[in-house]
């Protein structure tokens, strides 16, 4: 507003030319060149690996589209690769994380939200000052510690070792949510004759879901992402999440680009298409995730 | 009996919070307090560890590759904070000025967002490969054969190299939060401006930018936070090479930790102590961001 006052001040001609220097139409086109530019500086790197993907191994480096699209590729490094079993791991550990995280933190964050109790506050930023901890920090703590359970080269172990971050996150993004819903409803389920699990269980829980939608947007797309604890607390190769494994595979395929390529696209294909099918909830529950947490 | 009422009335959230207790406990407070511990010990990991009181912290202040690694950090920190909350925040801007096809751009934009930082890593290492990477090519065939660089593999193209794959990978993310945000301002703000005259860039700096600067600090710090623990994109591209020259704490850490896996020479307590480094600036940023922040304005201003 302070802006705007001084502006004011401005003699009228000086605004009469400065309008009349950039006509409308010429910003309109500007701001459209820039636009385009950024997104073809975005989605170069993916048309390039989809190019080369379906491209013959010779003509990687010396043809900027392929003779004849070789679709072969995509068989060849899903067998090659063991796709099946990568995929099946990381669909485990996603699920079984998301499973877990959601139903620790869901009863938790609604604790802080509905109920006061003394010392309410302490505990719920003990909790979220899990939030703060840069998994770096646990990695070789939670190395030892699932090597003594015998969990170490587990996707159950690795899964385990993703819930304490995603809880304390969730629990966060979640009390932020069931302080938004109406106190009322509960109190008169109480009055109804509703015990405390049931006011939990049959009001706030389904009115909950959006929050818990977000909850599983975030934690599915991290865990999946993950790849410092996938890399170092899974040893054998049959037990590689998808991350890890195109990772090591790098080494085995050196440049044999269309190999790689083929091998990235099969492992970005799961994201993308939940991406695709729910692109509003993907990016309005990141995005909120991101500025809540 | 006034007591007994008042613990009946805790027992309902005891309940429902002792298992997110138990969890957080379980993989979070004691594998922490295990890493304090850890690093005041010399552990190969495969003989029992001895004690070294402060040795690693002392050792790390007599490291000369540490040192690297935290200025390595705080460079890709400082350039990704200014390069991804100016970027993103300009291109939002322009995006919210009433442009057709603004959500099909978003959609674009995004699609890098969902991918990990690790395939983003392996793929950029494909662009930038010197000989025949398309980076390269397209600088000689355009006729900037002159600007072709080793890029991952030369010490003083590696960083900027990393920190453009930063750039590329997360610019969608914050574009959205930031156009999330303006879709908040008031317009009769820009209206008022723009009765008095002012320009698009005027009514940038002095209507948008303060009425979001709660969000911009926010992507300020998410950025900083970031930066300190970096680790994935650089680990698969250059694995901190060459020569530690893209070296960073979380690198360092990983290679003194894991880099000969199984061998006698795994520094398990010296790479937590770096951890702890770590995790010593994460708590400074988070404190500076709770003195910072005003989240309850937050909520008001963004419609999603």
């Amino acid at each position: 507003m302070t802006g705007s006052a001084n502006m004011s001040s401005t003699p009228r001609w000086r605004r009469a030319i400065a309008s009349a220097t950039w006509p409308v139409a010429f910003t309109r086109t500007l701001i459209y060149v820039i636009l385009t530019l950024i997104a073809i500086v975005e989605a170069f790197p993916l048309l390039w690996m989809l190019v080369t993907s379906v491209k013959d191994s010779h003509e990687v480096f010396n043809t900027i589209l392929p003779a004849e699209i070789k679709w072969q590729n995509f068989p060849r490094v899903w067998v090659a690769m063991n796709f099946p079993v990568h995929l099946g791991n990381s669909l485990y550990v996603t699920s079984l994380t998301v499973a877990l995280v959601v139903a620790l933190a869901t009863p938790a964050a609604y604790a802080f939200a509905r109920y006061k109790f003394p010392g309410r506050e302490l505990v719920f930023y003990a909790f979220i000052g899990a939030m703060m901890i840069p998994p770096q920090a646990i990695l070789i703590p939670m190395f030892q510690f699932l090597r003594s359970l015998h969990l170490l080269n587990s996707l159950t172990g690795l899964a385990l070792s993703y819930v304490g971050g995603g809880v304390a996150f969730a629990i966060f993004l979640m009390r932020t949510f069931f302080l938004s819903l109406p106190g009322e409803l509960g109190d008169s389920a109480r009055i109804d004759g509703c015990n405390d699990f049931q006011v939990f269980w049959h009001i706030y829980l389904p009115l909950a879901r959006p929050g818990m939608a977000s909850v599983v947007i975030i934690q599915s797309l991290y865990t999946w992402n993950e790849f410092m604890f996938a890399n170092t607390l899974i040893t054998s190769p049959g037990l590689k999440t998808v991350q890890s494994a195109v990772f090591q595979a790098v080494g085995q395929y050196g440049t044999d680009y269309t190999a790689l390529c083929s091998g990235l696209i099969i492992a970005l294909v799961p994201v993308t298409l939940v991406y695709l099918a729910l692109q509003r909830q993907f990016i309005s529950g990141l995005t909120a995730g991101a500025l809540k947490g | 009996m006034k007591r007994s009422l008042r613990l009946r009335r805790l027992i309902a959230p005891a309940m429902f919070i002792a298992p997110a207790a138990l969890a957080l406990i379980l993989t979070m407070a004691a594998p922490m307090a295990d890493a304090v511990l850890l690093s005041l010990q010399n552990w190969d990991g495969m003989r029992p560890p001895n004690w070294v009181g402060f040795g690693n912290y002392l050792n790390l202040m007599r490291d000369e590759t540490f040192f690297r690694a935290l200025w390595h950090t705080a460079y890709f920190t400082i350039c990704t904070v200014i390069l991804q909350t100016i970027l993103p925040l300009l291109i939002a801007s322009l995006l919210s000025s009433g442009v057709r096809g603004s959500t099909a751009f978003r959609t674009l934009y995004f699609m890098p967002v969902i991918i990990s930082l690790a395939i983003s890593g392996l793929l950029w290492a494909m662009l930038f490969e010197p000989n025949f990477g398309p980076v390269n090519s397209f600088l000689r065939a355009v006729g900037l054969g002159g600007l072709t660089q080793l890029w991952l593999a030369d010490a003083a193209t590696v960083m900027p190299s990393v920190i453009i794959v930063s750039v590329w990978q997360s610019l969608g993310f914050y574009l959205v939060i930031f156009f999330a945000a303006l879709q908040g301002v008031p317009k009769d703000l820009y209206e008022a401006a723009e009765l008095d005259g002012a320009n698009a860039w005027s009514r940038f700096v002095h209507v948008s930018v303060p009425t979001i600067w709660p969000v911009i600090l926010i992507v300020i710090v998410l950025n900083t936070i970031n930066g300190i623990k970096v680790f994935d994109q650089i680990w698969v591209m250059t694995a901190g090479g060459p020569n530690y020259a893209s070296a960073t704490l979380g690198t360092y850490l990983y290679a003194m930790a894991f880099g000969a896996m199984g061998a006698s020479n795994s520094r398990l307590g010296y790479a937590t102590a770096i951890a702890m480094v770590i995790l010593l600036l994460s708590i400074v940023v988070s404190i500076v961001q709770i003195r910072l922040g005003r989240r309850g304005d937050l909520d008001s201003q963004l419609e999603m």
